[in-house]
Parts: structure tokens; C-alpha cells; sequence
């Protein structure tokens, strides 16, 4: 993966193994989210995506919940579709415009959130992985897409 | 997740009436820290939520790096909580509470 400026605009470079790697997250992301089991509050995963407004009101948070669970989903399954077709139109090179740099940070951040808990990773943790680890593959996955979101961030605000 | 013991749950349940009696007072939205965020795209998403310069943004991100957590915005409940709902969207773990 490489990120690139180019005639203004930031260009993501992808090769065959990254475009597919990220298509079958996508998928994964989209089955997670819209996965209809509301009554998930012993998943961890579910509650990083969907964590409490309110940290110690029942009532309040049960309506907050009520107003804005379903936008939320609604939200993140329509960028990880959007992040899918922008690899089928052009699998080798996504054109991150302004609006389109935005909701691939995001759906990368949606990524990490995912796996980076299901892996319970520390602010500790460094990229060197042991191999003998048995998620090292996920563990690869995850800081892939961590310095690919960094690189993307930078190249946005610069 | 904090606050989850049940105790402080019921507690709070009983306590919701009067806190919603106070509407004079304002409320914050609170960013707390976690492992996963990149110090990179917080800043970017204060400065895009909020409009915020970077380095106000930059301020408010190492706050919630080093110190655990920082009050991003300030307002009425109605407002904090679009705040908080547009933070989650972004991934953030955000909260809201009355300013006391």
C-alpha cells in the first residue's frame, strides 16, 4: 500500500493481496454491524462500536441508544459499501478526495476498532509480532491497517 | 466499559429525574483515551467535527493521551449529545454529562 500526492489530490495504491484482503474485511465489518442481536452488551467488540453516550445514567442512555443505534449502523455499513465500490471501480488505486479521504479514515478506524479489541492490543503493544503467536496474521492485519490510516490521516492534513 | 456495576446503575436510574431538573446548567461532551485511536486521526476529527484550529486540536488530543480524557465541547444536553452521536461515528468513545 502507498499513499501518494498527485496533482493535488492524495492517491491510496493497492496490489491484488491489499485490495483483496480489505474487500473481505469490508464484508466482515458489514456482517459485524448490521448483525441484528441488540441484546450484545457481553460483546466487546459490539460495545467499542457502539459504546454508552452516558456513562452512568440507565434511563438516559436507553434513549440515547434508541435515538442513534440505528444511524450508526446505518452509517458505517453505507462507508464500508462505498470503500467496496471504490476497489471495483478501480482495484489498484483509490483518488482520496476530500470526501472520500474522509470515509476511508473512518472505515479503516471502524476496522481497527473491530480487530484491534477482539485482539485487545494496549497503546503498549508495538508492531514487532512473535510468529509463534496464533494471531500473529490478525495481529499483521491490524498494524497494516493502522500505518495505512496513519499515512492516509497525514497526507489529508497536510 | 466504566460505570457498569450495577449498584451505581440503580443509583443513577433513581438520581435521572433530578439531573434533568437542572437545565440551566450546562452540559460537556467528554473524549476518553483508548489503546486503539491513532494520535493523528483524533486531532484530524477535532478539527473536522469541530472546526477546531490544529492546534487546539493537538491540545485536546494529548490531554486525552496523557491526562485519560478531555471536555471537547460544552452546550445544552441537546447539543452534547449530537456531539457525542457524531463522535461514535468516527469511532471516538464519547460521553456526556452535566458540568458539576
Amino acid at each position: 500500500m502507498k499513499v501518494r500526492r498527485r496533482g493535488g489530490v492524495v492517491r491510496l495504491r493497492l496490489d491484488q493481496v491489499e485490495t483483496r484482503l480489505l474487500i473481505r474485511l469490508f464484508d466482515d465489518l458489514v456482517d459485524l454491524v448490521s448483525a441484528d442481536d441488540l441484546d450484545a452488551a457481553d460483546d466487546p467488540v459490539r460495545r467499542r462500536l457502539f459504546p454508552a453516550g452516558y456513562r452512568d445514567d440507565d434511563a438516559a442512555e436507553a434513549e440515547f441508544r434508541s435515538l442513534t443505534e440505528l444511524s450508526l449502523r446505518t452509517e458505517r455499513v453505507a462507508r464500508a459499501r462505498h470503500c467496496a465500490d471504490d476497489l471495483a471501480h478501480d482495484p489498484a488505486e483509490v483518488g482520496l478526495t476530500e470526501e472520500i479521504g474522509q470515509r476511508w479514515i473512518a472505515v479503516l478506524n471502524d476496522l481497527r476498532l473491530a480487530l484491534g479489541t477482539q485482539l485487545d492490543v494496549t497503546e503498549e503493544d508495538g508492531p514487532e509480532i512473535d510468529p509463534d503467536d496464533p494471531l500473529a496474521q490478525q495481529r499483521a492485519i491490524y498494524y497494516w491497517l493502522t500505518a495505512a490510516q496513519d499515512a492516509i490521516v497525514r497526507a489529508l492534513m497536510r | 466499559m466504566p460505570g457498569t456495576l450495577t449498584p451505581q446503575r440503580e443509583a443513577a436510574k433513581q438520581a435521572d429525574s433530578d439531573t434533568r431538573a437542572e437545565p440551566d446548567l450546562p452540559w460537556i461532551t467528554i473524549v476518553w483515551n483508548d489503546p486503539i485511536n491513532l494520535m493523528s486521526y483524533v486531532t484530524h476529527v477535532f478539527m473536522t467535527v469541530f472546526g477546531y484550529p490544529k492546534g487546539k486540536a493537538e491540545k485536546l488530543m494529548l490531554d486525552v493521551h496523557r491526562l485519560g480524557r478531555a471536555v471537547v465541547s460544552t452546550g445544552t444536553r441537546e447539543r452534547m449529545e449530537l456531539d457525542v452521536a457524531t463522535l461514535h461515528g468516527y469511532g471516538l468513545w464519547a460521553t456526556l454529562q452535566h458540568d458539576s
